[in-house]
């Protein structure tokens, strides 16, 4: 039954999923601290109510939603770290709860914000470590370790105090410690968070790279446009622990994204009004100005404006993630994208 | 299997290396905590004929330099820092892999143990060298079997008591700390024997005592060694410190799976 499970396509399944926490309200003070402890005043707060998805294997996901939407929390429950309130959850053939030594060689999950790295020692001890406690041959673990030290170009830093390291530095070793084991299931919390735009680059393409080299299955969380635009193809859309939308990213940007926001930066003077023709002013901040004009119109707008005006600089960007967000929120319901059958 | 211990023991053995000062100055805490205790009994039996408590001087310097030892091989302990982990998310990272997680903080502490043992051992040989104690060597072996057998299970009851006191960081993430500091500081100290005999305590007191985990950590296997206590006595302080040691790893076990239905894997 389980090794039926296990050959199944879908790599992860979720139903009815649904978590509340259990958090005691702090009273101030010594006497307020005693106090919580022998009367708790408890609140319930509920994080996940209810949500429903399934990923098939070797798909690489993105999972938006702002602060507190519940995305960490779902893939804490998915990686065994937090157990669920109810609902069914399968990762690998197996209930990540039970965090069976044969589950979690196969999972990996990476948090921006984490580390697993010894601070004071070199990266390559703790590399080795995990060597032995994922119980991986020499020969494996020398293959794994060449391949991800050369992807990631961080052959010079492996005998390094960690602590001496950058942040980049650190994260990409970090990323070599969390998938020595080449885990099939991987789940990146904010991965790139605080990283520099290069490094942010680096680690896309890294992301990219290993869901084609290994097939494995990729959850990735992330409240940069710019990873979700690269890399997912699906996206669940989640917010108070409600599962807002699932389906092609395309399909979310058209359905919502409608306008396209085009940032001038004009070196003389200009009449603002005869800007109105071309798009919405958004911002105006002169001699920078802001505007927001239809998504389909957004090549000839700046070819209009590069002719008649005096423009200095000029980009045109997505509208920002919290956005289009903020449109499916404010459109109040789900809507189900075609990946979405429950 | 094993390896993965053992790998576990060698790094942990790194990292108390990586922290030299650190260590040092823990070292020298225990050999200040050692001069406090030697010259406060070497005082009060400045005259060698003295007895009190039933211990006159060459017993009660023999036991304070019993302790020096015993210290170092029970209350060495890295799982103190098993609440910092809980409140600070940290513990994600064992959960994430295919590790269990008391026998890595107890291999730890196994190679803590060991640094530190090796340096009391030097520590205790200057020392020796330096205040010419008597100091007693056993040689009964099934006394000495005893013994081993005492600091086996005390080294089991001490982690136990750490590590339920640590897990209440699951509940109470701020109070990891100061639990810490009242059990283990505080009344292990004074209850295990560490500052003096429990013997020179009421017969009320030593009775109440003798069924708390607490003297079984240093005083009961010491007194085992100094040939104090006779056959049954030591069978019956070796059964009940194997009764705590039970219901104490129990405890941890099923706290544990408690704490980890109320982890919330909370990050920085």
């Amino acid at each position: 039954m389980a090794d039926k499970n296990r050959d199944s396509e879908k790599a992860i399944i979720v139903e009815g999923l649904v978590k509340n926490f259990e958090v005691v309200e702090k009273k101030q003070g010594i006497i307020g601290a005693f106090s919580s402890l022998i009367s708790p005043n408890k609140k319930i707060v509920k994080a996940i109510k209810g949500i429903n998805f399934s990923i098939d294997r070797g798909e690489l996901i993105g999972f938006i939603g702002p602060n507190g939407a519940g995305k960490t929390t779902t893939l804490k429950i998915l990686s065994g770290l937090i157990y669920p309130t109810s609902g069914f959850t399968q990762v690998a053939g197996f209930n990540p709860w039970d965090r069976k030594p044969e589950f979690l060689k196969e999972i990996s999950l990476v948090m921006g914000q984490k580390n697993q790295l010894w601070w004071d020692l070199p990266a390559i001890e703790t590399f080795e470590l995990n060597r032995v406690i994922y119980e991986l041959s020499k020969s494996a673990y020398k293959k794994s370790l060449n391949e991800l030290v050369s992807l990631l170009e961080v052959g010079k830093l492996l005998n390094t105090q960690v602590r001496r390291l950058s942040l980049g530095q650190r994260m990409r070793l970090e990323l070599v410690a969390a998938l020595l084991h080449r885990p099939k299931v991987l789940f990146f919390d904010e991965p790139t968070i605080g990283l520099d735009l290069v490094a942010q680059q680096r680690m896309r393409e890294f992301i990219a790279e290993y869901n084609r080299r290994y097939k494995a299955t990729i959850i990735l969380t992330s409240h940069n446009m710019g990873d979700l635009v690269d890399l997912a193809k699906r996206v669940i859309v989640i917010d108070k622990g409600r599962l807002l939308f699932d389906g092609e990213f395309s399909e979310l940007v058209d359905n919502f994204a409608k306008e396209k926001i085009i940032k001038v930066f004009f070196s003389k003077g200009i009449d603002i009004k005869s800007l109105e023709t071309i798009g919405k002013v958004k911002k105006l901040d002169f001699p920078n100005v802001v505007l927001s004009v239809a998504r389909t119109t957004a090549a000839v707008a700046a070819a209009e404006l590069l002719q008649n005006f005096p423009v200095g600089d000029l980009t045109i960007e997505e509208e920002p993630i919290e956005e289009i967000i903020r449109k499916v929120f404010r459109s109040g319901k789900v809507i189900k994208g075609r990946k979405n059958t429950k | 299997m094993t390896s993965k211990y053992l790998s576990v023991f060698k790094i942990s053995f790194q990292q108390e290396f990586a922290y030299r000062l650190n260590f040092v100055m823990w070292r020298v805490r225990n050999v200040m905590q050692f001069f406090l205790v030697f010259f406060l009994w070497d005082t009060v039996f400045s005259d060698p004929n003295r007895v009190v408590f039933g211990y006159d001087r060459n017993k009660i310097l023999t036991y304070v330099f019993g302790i020096l030892l015993l210290r170092a091989l029970v209350l060495s302990a890295r799982a103190v820092d098993v609440a910092g982990e809980i409140s600070s998310g940290d513990l994600t990272n064992y959960l994430l892999k295919p590790i269990n997680y008391f026998r890595y903080w107890f291999t730890r502490d196994v190679s803590s143990k060991a640094l530190n043992l090796g340096f009391a051992i030097i520590e205790a040989s200057v020392l020796f060298l330096l205040l010419r104690p008597p100091f007693f060597i056993q040689t009964n072996f099934p006394i000495l079997f005893g013994f081993l057998l005492s600091v086996i299970l005390a080294i089991l009851l001490f982690f136990s008591i750490l590590f339920l006191v640590n897990m209440i960081a699951f509940w109470a993430p701020s109070m990891g700390w100061s639990a810490q500091f009242l059990v283990i500081v505080i009344v292990v100290e004074f209850l295990s024997g560490a500052i003096f005999p429990i013997d020179i305590l009421p017969n009320a007191i030593q009775g109440i005592l003798s069924y708390l985990p607490f003297p079984y950590l240093l005083y009961f296997p010491l007194q085992i060694y100094l040939g104090k206590l006779t056959g049954a006595a030591i069978v019956k302080s070796i059964l009940i410190a194997g009764a705590w040691s039970a219901v104490l790893l129990f405890s941890v076990n099923s706290v544990w799976k408690a704490g980890l239905k109320h982890y919330a894997a909370e990050g920085r």
